[in-house]
């Protein structure tokens, strides 16, 4: 099962949280920082894993070897995002990898051309197109038509707001047109 | 969707909310208050596009973490709207938003009802995608039966959400499972049902595979036929899963899943269906034993090369990772097929990554033995050693750039910062506590088992010392009085604790243990400044050892004087009392000496010593933990008194002998010595005999009452010595622990000196002057010794190199002969495996006969005690340790139930029984039709308690919501609304039980008091409106400024 599908950017910024067991807003924003710090130390050349951020190491030492239990947190950087699943050890680890590249890949046809702006304004197309893979921690779908045809099943996309991205050019130029905060964004 | 994006009549949509976000860097706090506010009136409007709005974004807000959780009734009224991209914010909310607490979840449940059984696919998949996060027992029981016939929808889509959502619901409700099971069922033997269905409910058929593997072995046919053309990567990874649970209890299938393995592990282009290929047959039990040996030869010869070549150099990190994840579930079941993959394991610790380090290290643990111990753990400390050494090196770089930024050379100086970062990058203290306790846990298994040198591992303990405590140095500097970090404490006591261990269970090297202790007191006197309080957990044991063995020490005198320097520096008072404890018996053992002559010299000294250590003593004669303050007055009186007899007793003249006072020489030294102490197990307490005359029952006296109100005017008779040593001595042998101990000789060790067999020399991670020590000691120990070969010819043996160079890094994996499984050939192969025990040296002589001795304690009664002997127990070993102590399993359980963070609780479907439901047939729906007496009595019993929980639940809530809004009210500083508001909602939940009239009487008021509330703020929030209308304009003209930019 997988247990929650965060999407956070390289300064730790939230742009997708969906827990699949209730937990507090504070412990949710814990949990965050607190696999933002392990994900953003790792060495080059370091494999797609994190070892349990103290939250879950504590929780999952008090019930050693539940499969109900996260066990395994997966994560893939992409351009500026990290995307992350926590997971327990019923779910594969190399095919949740290739989970996070399915949801990107969906993302980039729904958005055409994705980047991390079209994620901070249309937050609920997220939702949505997660919403078709995964259910209640289930994955209930892994082929990209199906995928984008649950999405626009549901309305059409926004896209980006006209005056945020010309053209759809999403270079370095993006993000000096905006100046704000010197964050530049690049198209994967 | 578009609700969100565009702006309606002049309030912030969530466009405008981002940009606005981004526009107050700095001030976002601020900012996002202002919009909050907002969003909390907005949200009570009567317009449902603003509240949709408003409701979005505070999704938006909760998600960067801004609670919302008193937004859930405005949750409610958006679920309810009759549009579709309004309705969706709702539920959307919902999952975001709802918690265990959140109360209005029960007057959902007939909006819940109307939105799953609504003709349009999109709106039916929003409750079924929602409840699985806001799913309660009772809210699963209501919706089961429109939940059921989803089942059978036309839309795939909706199909496969309805069983996972089903699965979850019976999480918290099993019945639904029953009611639901056949319905699957029939689902997933439905050769044209479509693929996408089929592969989700092989995946919640996993799920519940491995909680109750029984009930789906009569499925195996049909999911063998979809392994073999499924064609489906997603769902094959999920049925081997599956299979890998059901082949322990269905030995046959194992011959029927061989083929189909074996040729997708040949063929299949995914490596993470052929890593769960690999993982299957590992987890299934099919390596091994079998009478077909051949093919599973084949296969096991397969996955364990694949696996290798996973983790061998070069390959993949992820790879890397999770064949160690495959090793440590094979290390479970086949430990001698990961011993043979030593060598590349050995190399993964010293990984950069450490995810693949933690992994590799829980698999060197289960590998330890007395060939390997040295030099693993010499990569560990090494690694210590470099992480310490770099943090310290990046603290002093920081220092010292502040220091030289006017330098010349600043373009070389970050450079040369970030190189040495990548070298050796300081690591986490968790990882390094972590660590510490492991090198702890392999040399102390199984009663050190696998340890030959005790003298290098002392040495490896003083090292941990002073590598342990400087990671909390930091701590200690930043904050003091709040939470300094228990487990850093914590693990520098366990390793002085193995120090005391060793010196109380291996005589033969108690006085190197003892040497070590002495020189971490002389250390810790040094190194913490006068100021500073000690923390050093290590100070307690070893200062005990220092003070139980003070014969070794080289000088009791300066030892004791560090103690008592550092005694009042001491935090912890069962450090402390310890402390105290020791300080006297090192003074008994100086001043004590009963041979020497009673000089005027001796007389000044001992008295100068008494003194001082009275004037130490003396302030915690107030100490406020009794055990120090008993102990610290006792001592006091004690020394006093004896400070008396010493100044009464005139020294030796020339011509008069004249004895030490016998308070000095005998008393106080008697107070210590006499028993040797011997390490006693953990358990042994328990096995104690209860002896038959004993009754517990009896009272202890058959006039306690009048005894007790006697006793303060009684003078209690001082019992005599004769009694008390008596009562030591004359001990009844049955209930005295067996002083006999059960010796276990170390099996016929290895004498060759360990630098032999380590690939690089204890220099790299010992101080130079522990190795500097340690050579002086064998020096000395050897310099009769014949056979000793001293250091210098030894260091460099030439066959050591060139093993391992042919082994080396440039090793082809493929053209290493594949291990043989059986297992009597093991020590052959083993030897080949692995470059570092090669180098078979003669064998000098027996050096000496290491004992190490035994835990002692009484004849178990049980065979749950046998585990209790075991020297040294951490809480979380339990998990490794299969004969854990019965009362640390309980222990565990007992946590079990509290639910861990994010653990899906799946504890309850354990006892439900899928059978017995599908032979009676499917059920009508809400948990329907009764199967047996014990299930009707059950589900009685379960929906009474139900009701009872219902009721509670309408009381809280009415509470709960009176106080969230006066909560409210007191916020926004409009008294008169929130009176009135409360009183509605005291009268809306005033109608009890019934649901239906709750809701409807609670949204009447609700309303009102809403409309009430919009006046108020009308009336009085002029200048509220003023202070958005600039807000607005302000950030209309950012929006031109960056439209100009662009």
């Amino acid at each position: 099962m997988i247990n929650a599908f965060l999407v956070f950017n390289g300064q730790g910024q939230p742009r997708l949280t969906k827990f699949y067991t209730q937990l507090d807003t504070s412990i949710q924003q814990r949990l965050i920082s607190e696999i933002f710090t392990l994900v953003s130390n790792r060495p080059p050349g370091s494999c797609n894993f994190l070892p349990l951020p103290p939250l879950l190491a504590s929780a999952s030492s008090s019930s050693p070897n539940s499969p109900d239990a996260p066990s395994l947190v997966t994560y893939r950087n992409y351009a500026t995002l990290y995307f992350i699943i926590i997971s327990t050890a019923t779910e594969s680890p190399l095919a949740l990898i290739d989970l996070i590249q399915v949801y990107v890949e969906a993302l980039d046809r729904l958005f055409e051309n994705v980047c991390e702006l079209d994620l901070i304004f249309n937050f609920e197309t997220l939702h949505a197109a997660l919403g078709e893979m995964v259910v209640g921690g289930a994955v209930i779908e892994t082929g990209m038509e199906r995928i984008v045809a649950g999405v626009r099943a549901q309305g059409t996309v926004a896209k980006r707001p006209v005056n945020e991205g010309k053209g759809g050019g999403l270079t370095g130029g993006l993000g000096a047109g905006l100046g704000m905060g010197g964050m530049v964004w690049h198209g994967r | 969707m578009c609700a969100g994006i565009l702006p309606s009549r002049g309030s912030k949509s969530l466009y405008d909310l981002i940009r606005g976000l981004r526009n107050h860097k700095g001030n976002e706090k601020e900012y996002i208050q202002n919009c909050l506010k907002e969003c909390r009136s907005e949200i009570r409007s009567q317009d449902m596009d603003l509240k949709a709005t408003a409701l979005l974004k505070l999704i938006y807000l909760e998600m960067v973490g801004h609670d919302m959780s008193w937004a859930s009734f405005h949750v409610l009224e958006v679920m309810s709207s009759q549009k579709y991209h309004q309705k969706r914010v709702g539920y959307l909310g919902a999952v975001q938003s709802f918690r265990p607490d959140t109360d209005v979840l029960m007057m959902a449940t007939n909006l819940l009802k109307k939105d799953v059984a609504a003709s349009q696919p999109t709106i039916i998949s929003l409750p079924i995608a929602a409840l699985p996060h806001i799913a309660t027992p009772s809210l699963a029981m209501s919706l089961l039966s429109d939940l059921l016939p989803r089942l059978s929808h036309s839309h795939a889509a909706i199909r496969k959400k309805t069983v996972v959502t089903l699965y979850r619901l019976a999480l918290v409700y099993p019945e639904a499972l029953r009611a639901a099971w056949p319905k699957i069922k029939e689902r997933l033997m439905d050769g044209d049902e479509d693929s996408s269905v089929t592969a989700a409910i092989v995946n919640i058929v996993c799920e519940l595979g491995w909680r109750r593997p029984h009930d789906f072995l009569p499925l195996a046919p049909r999911l063998f036929e979809l392994l073999v053309d499924g064609g489906n990567n997603w769902m094959a990874i999920k049925l081997i899963k599956l299979f890998a649970t059901l082949t322990p209890l269905e030995p046959r299938l194992v011959r029927k899943l061989l083929p189909p393995l074996t040729n997708l592990i040949r063929t299949t282009p995914a490596m993470s269906l052929l890593y769960e290929c690999i993982n299957g047959i590992i987890q299934g039990g099919i390596l091994g034993d079998g009478e077909d040996f051949s093919a599973r030869e084949e296969i096991a010869t397969l996955c364990v090369s694949k696996l290798r070549g996973m983790v061998s150099l070069n390959s993949d990190p992820n790879l890397k990772y999770v064949a160690l994840l495959a090793f440590n579930r094979i290390v479970v079941t086949h430990p001698f097929l990961v011993a043979q993959q030593e060598d590349v394991i050995l190399e993964c610790i010293d990984s950069e990554d450490i995810t693949i380090r933690i992994k590799a290290l829980d698999l060197v643990q289960g590998m330890v033995s007395s060939d390997n111990l040295v030099s693993i753990v010499s990569r560990l400390m090494r690694q210590l050693k470099m992480s310490s050494a770099a943090l310290s090196q990046q603290r002093n770089g920081l220092e010292g750039q502040d220091l030289e930024t006017g330098s010349s050379d600043e373009g070389a100086d970050p450079r040369r910062r970030s190189k040495t970062q990548e070298q050796a990058p300081p690591l986490p203290d968790d990882y390094t506590i972590d660590v510490i306790g492991r090198v702890l846990r392999m040399c102390a298994q199984d009663n050190y088992a696998s340890l030959v040198d005790f003298d290098w591992y002392i040495d490896v303990l003083t090292q941990l010392i002073r590598i342990a405590p400087a990671s909390q140095q930091r701590d200690l500097g930043s904050d003091l009085t709040s939470s300094t970090p228990k487990t850093a404490i914590d693990i520098s006591e366990k390793i002085g604790n193995e120090i005391r261990n060793v010196a109380v269970k291996v005589t033969a090297v108690r006085p190197a243990a003892v040497r070590a202790a002495e020189l971490v007191v002389s250390r810790l006197f040094l190194e913490t400044s006068l100021s500073r309080p000690v923390v050093s957990g290590a100070l307690k044991p070893v200062a005990w050892v220092v003070g139980e063995y003070p014969f070794q020490l080289l000088s009791p005198d300066d030892t004791q004087r560090h103690l008592l320097d550092l005694s009042p520096r001491v935090e912890n008072p069962e450090v402390l009392a310890t402390c105290l404890q020791a300080i006297l018996k090192l003074f008994a053992h100086v001043a004590g000496d009963d041979q020497a002559l009673w000089t005027p010299e001796r007389k000044a000294a001992v008295s100068l010593l008494m003194a001082r250590v009275i004037r130490v003593l003396e302030p915690f004669a107030s100490h406020p933990y009794l055990e120090v303050q008993e102990r610290a007055v006792e001592f006091i009186e004690l020394l006093k008194l004896t400070a008396e007899a010493a100044a009464g007793q005139a020294p030796c003249t020339d011509e008069l002998h004249q004895d030490p006072p016998l308070l000095l020489t005998q008393a106080i030294p008697s107070l210590f010595t006499g028993w040797e102490l011997h390490s006693v197990a953990a358990g042994a307490q328990y096995n104690v005999p209860m002896p038959d005359d004993l009754d517990l029952d009896e009272p202890i006296h058959h006039d306690l009452n009048s005894l007790l109100a006697q006793a303060d005017s009684l003078m209690i008779p001082v019992p005599n010595e004769d009694e008390f040593e008596a009562y030591y001595n004359e001990k009844p042998t049955p209930t005295s622990i067996s002083s006999e101990p059960a010796l276990s000789r170390l099996p016929d060790a290895p004498e060759e000196p360990p630098s032999s067999y380590q690939q690089a020399g204890e220099e790299s991670y010992l101080d130079p002057d522990i190795v500097a020590r340690r050579k002086a000691e064998r020096l000395e120990r050897y310099r009769d010794d014949p056979f000793y070969i001293p250091e210098a010819t030894r260091s460099s043996t030439p066959i050591h190199t060139i093993l391992q160079k042919e082994n080396g890094p440039d090793l082809d994996i493929d053209s290493i002969p594949i291990m043989q499984l059986d297992l009597g050939k093991l020590s052959l192969n083993s030897g080949r495996a692995s470059p570092n025990k090669q180098p078979a040296q003669p064998k000098p002589q027996t050096r000496q006969r290491i004992v190490v001795a035994a835990d002692e304690t009484l004849a178990g009664t049980g065979t749950g005690t046998s585990g209790l002997s075991t020297p040294l127990r951490y809480d979380s070993e339990t998990n490794n340790n299969p004969d854990a102590p019965t009362r640390a399993r309980s222990a565990a359980a007992k946590k079990l139930k509290q639910q861990a963070l994010l653990q899906f609780d799946s504890s309850h479907l354990g006892d439900l029984r899928l059978e017995g439901a599908a032979a009676s047939g499917p059920r009508s729906g809400g948990g329907g039709g009764g199967g047996g007496d014990p299930l009707a009595h059950e589900r009685q019993q379960r929906e009474e308690a139900e009701m009872a929980l219902a009721l509670k639940e309408v009381q809280r809530l009415r509470l709960e919501m009176q106080r969230a809004n006066e909560r409210i009210q007191v916020a926004q500083g409009v008294p008169e609304g929130g009176k009135t508001a409360v009183g509605g909602m005291a009268e809306g939940g005033e109608g009890g039980g019934e649901e239906g009239e709750v809701v409807k009487g609670r949204k009447k008021k609700k309303k009102k008091a809403v409309v009430e509330g919009e006046g108020e703020t009308e009336a009085e929030g002029a200048p509220v409106a003023k202070a958005k209308k600039k807000k607005v304009k302000r950030i209309v003209r950012l929006d031109e400024g960056d439209d100009a930019a662009a």
